[in-house]
């Protein structure tokens, strides 16, 4: 017996195709063309030639590049870390609380998004500066001032400050779905809060917490100005490392091949720790 | 079955206190399993619960019942640890608890919504406590399958709740707090979610795994059917307070007040003068204009009263039944079938109204509109104080 169904009509082409062809056409071609580019040759009189080489991912194999690339990587990895400290418990206690104080955390907890990365960065300078709010209290009490500034502490501050609202609304999201009835049924059955928290709270959060550290990392690795301005020269990381070429060198198949390659690392590392999600979600559905 | 005897002692010397009219006080001189001393909780001004104070022997089950907002809850709350009383104490065997916290004290709570860890497979659900007290591997094993055999669900330890059913989550919610040898269970409407036809099965399961435990029970229930038919004793609540503590039989029979009469089954609450009190029983009349004889009270010839008459104690009699009690005359004003039985509201003159619930009407053929005599043995109305 065969049902005769309604055809369907292709209504998400209305809803996403205005900005599918968006994508497409600022972000895909010149991506494809960032890839294309990145196969050229150098040249310095006219930025680039249509000769194709590896030379450009050849050069990349050098130890001082690598060391930025680590770095780079190690940040982002600090970053999180520091997002998830202090995301978890804030987050915990946004989905717990009333909808008013709720209201009221998310607005202080998205405020540093609404200013401009500069003005945000210039705000951490005035603090952390030579002559900034730290260093004044510490020399008032006379102690020798601090460089408090231009080293990779210094960076991960600045980060995790930005990024913090990217680790706390996916986790509060997930925290609210759990039922407060469950963590009283841990401690009732004689869980400490700490163990209501790694046997109850966590695996029931973990969607949120994966999220979470897929967005601060993805966006920490790829941060520019924060780094610039907090790192100074010292903290080169792999956006300045895209910057100077462009810009200064006009290297571009340069600073192309290293676009290109973050890309690449951070889809990958995208798709592993999703496809890490989704048999997370298939554990706790139990099939 | 033999799992339930070797998970705690089978029976207890719980009195038969349930089958008496009037129990003796539980407090026999020894020490009460749970005992609540003078419990004060106050959320604001104006929402405070208590002071309450109850004692529960061991192997007792006692139920708290009482609308929604009556403190039951929140007493409950009170002993798993989940609130920290303002005022009070809270006695387990005579030591205070109300100071430890919910994962000290080895006090089993059975949610409403079962609560059940839906990352976890049902075996790890009930072995949860287990393993947070290190029990070793085979001991937790069989202990795990002890539980699960003794609520009926022995082969559904790979599942995951959301594969089960709502009778069977809150099997395997039983069986996570029993697996733990609990010094007490506590209920919170475990039965609410279920169905109609699951709850009475259900009602009946709970009752006698409770008695071949014999731990002793706290169940909260807003249901007086439940209530009637699990507890040992009833406590009922309301606006923060206890109304009345007793059998399920003094409950219904006995009630302590208006709000207990009103609240447990149907009743006609009448209110009445006393004109009379003579030594075997108390002469009332009705503000309907209706006289009728009632059981005996400390109550004082002039003072207001309130008189209930269950309307099943309400008979439809032949009139040549002329020896009974309270005979009226009276005329059927509105008749409801049931299906068991008929609930009627007959006008006795000269204006009292009164339901009646009544069987073998259909035989009869009555109908509206029909006059009918009806009597009510002076034992079944009691005379209430304003």
């Amino acid at each position: 017996m065969t049902v005769s169904q309604p055809r369907q009509r292709p209504y998400w082409v209305a809803l996403v195709g205005p900005l599918g062809l968006y994508l497409v056409v600022f972000l895909v071609i010149p991506f494809i063309n960032i890839i294309v580019l990145s196969f050229y040759t150098h040249s310095p009189t006219r930025i680039w030639t249509t000769e194709l080489t590896i030379a450009n991912y050849i050069d990349l194999m050098d130890a001082s590049f690598m060391t930025v690339l680590l770095r780079t990587l190690r940040l982002g990895g600090v970053c999180t870390v520091i997002c998830v400290l202090f995301g978890y418990p804030l987050a915990y206690f946004l989905a717990r609380a009333s909808r008013r104080t709720a209201l009221i955390g998310l607005f202080f907890l998205v405020m540093p998004l609404m200013v401009s990365a500069v003005i945000r960065t210039f705000g951490w300078l005035v603090i952390l500066g030579r002559n900034g709010l730290v260093n004044s209290a510490i020399t008032a009490f006379g102690l020798e001032r601090l460089g408090l500034l231009y080293n990779e502490t210094a960076v991960v501050i600045g980060l995790a400050n930005v990024f913090l609202p990217f680790m706390v609304l996916p986790l509060m999201a997930s925290i609210e779905r759990i039922n407060p009835a469950l963590e009283e049924a841990a401690r009732n059955l004689g869980a400490s809060w700490l163990q209501t928290f790694y046997r109850v709270i966590l695996p029931l959060s973990r969607a949120g917490l994966i999220s979470g550290c897929l967005l601060v990392y993805s966006a920490a690795i790829s941060a520019f100005v924060v780094p610039m301005l907090m790192g100074g020269a010292r903290v080169r990381v792999i956006g300045r490392q895209i910057y100077d070429p462009l810009l200064i060198s006009y290297s571009w198949p340069n600073a192309s091949a290293i676009a290109t390659l973050l890309v690449i690392a951070t889809t990958c590392f995208a798709f592993a720790v999703l496809a890490l999600m989704r048999r997370s979600a298939r554990q706790e559905q139990g099939t | 079955m033999p799992a339930a005897a070797s998970l705690r002692h089978a029976t207890t010397s719980r009195g038969r206190a349930n089958v008496a009219l009037i129990t003796t006080d539980k407090d026999q001189g020894s020490t009460p399993e749970l005992e609540i001393r003078n419990l004060v909780k106050r959320f604001t001004p104006q929402s405070v619960v208590g002071p309450i104070s109850l004692k529960v022997a061991a192997g007792e089950f006692v139920s708290l019942l009482g609308p929604s907002g009556c403190g039951k809850t929140t007493t409950l709350r009170c002993i798993a640890g989940f609130e920290t009383p303002s005022e009070g104490s809270i006695l387990l065997t005579g030591a205070a608890i109300e100071r430890q916290p919910p994962n000290r004290r080895n006090i089993g709570l059975v949610f409403q919504n079962y609560a059940l860890f839906p990352h976890l497979t049902i075996f790890e659900n009930v072995a949860f406590g287990l393993r947070l007290r290190r029990i070793g591997k085979a001991e937790l094993i069989q202990r795990v399958g002890q539980a699960l055999e003794l609520v009926g669900l022995p082969d559904l330890g790979g599942r995951y709740p959301r594969q089960l059913s709502g009778g069977q989550q809150q099997r395997i919610a039983i069986a996570r707090s029993v697996v733990l040898e609990p010094r007490i269970l506590l209920f919170d409407e475990p039965l609410s979610n279920l169905d109609l036809k699951l709850r009475l099965a259900m009602r009946k399961e709970l009752r006698e795994l409770q008695r071949r435990l014999g731990t002793t029970a706290v169940y909260v229930t807003h249901d007086q059917g439940e209530a009637l038919a699990l507890s040992d004793r009833i406590v009922v609540m309301s606006n923060g307070r206890i109304e009345q503590i007793g059998s399920p039989l003094e409950i219904y029979e006995r009630p302590a007040n208006t709000f207990v009469a009103d609240f447990i089954g149907g009743s006609n609450l009448i209110d009445a003068v006393v004109m009379d009190v003579d030594a075997g029983a108390t002469i009332i009349r009705t503000d309907g204009g209706l006289t009728l004889r009632a059981s005996r009270t400390a109550s004082r010839v002039g003072d207001r009263v309130v008189a209930m008459v269950r309307p099943e104690r309400v008979r439809l009699i032949a009139d040549a039944e002329v020896a009974a009690e309270n005979r009226l005359n009276a005329r059927i004003k509105e008749l409801t079938y049931l299906g068991q039985d008929f609930q009627l509201a007959i006008d006795v003159p000269p204006e009292q109204e009164l339901m009646v619930v009544a069987r073998a009407c259909a035989e009869r053929g009555l109908a509206a509109g029909d006059q009918v005599v009806v009597a009510v043995d002076a034992t079944d109305v009691l005379v209430l104080s304003k």
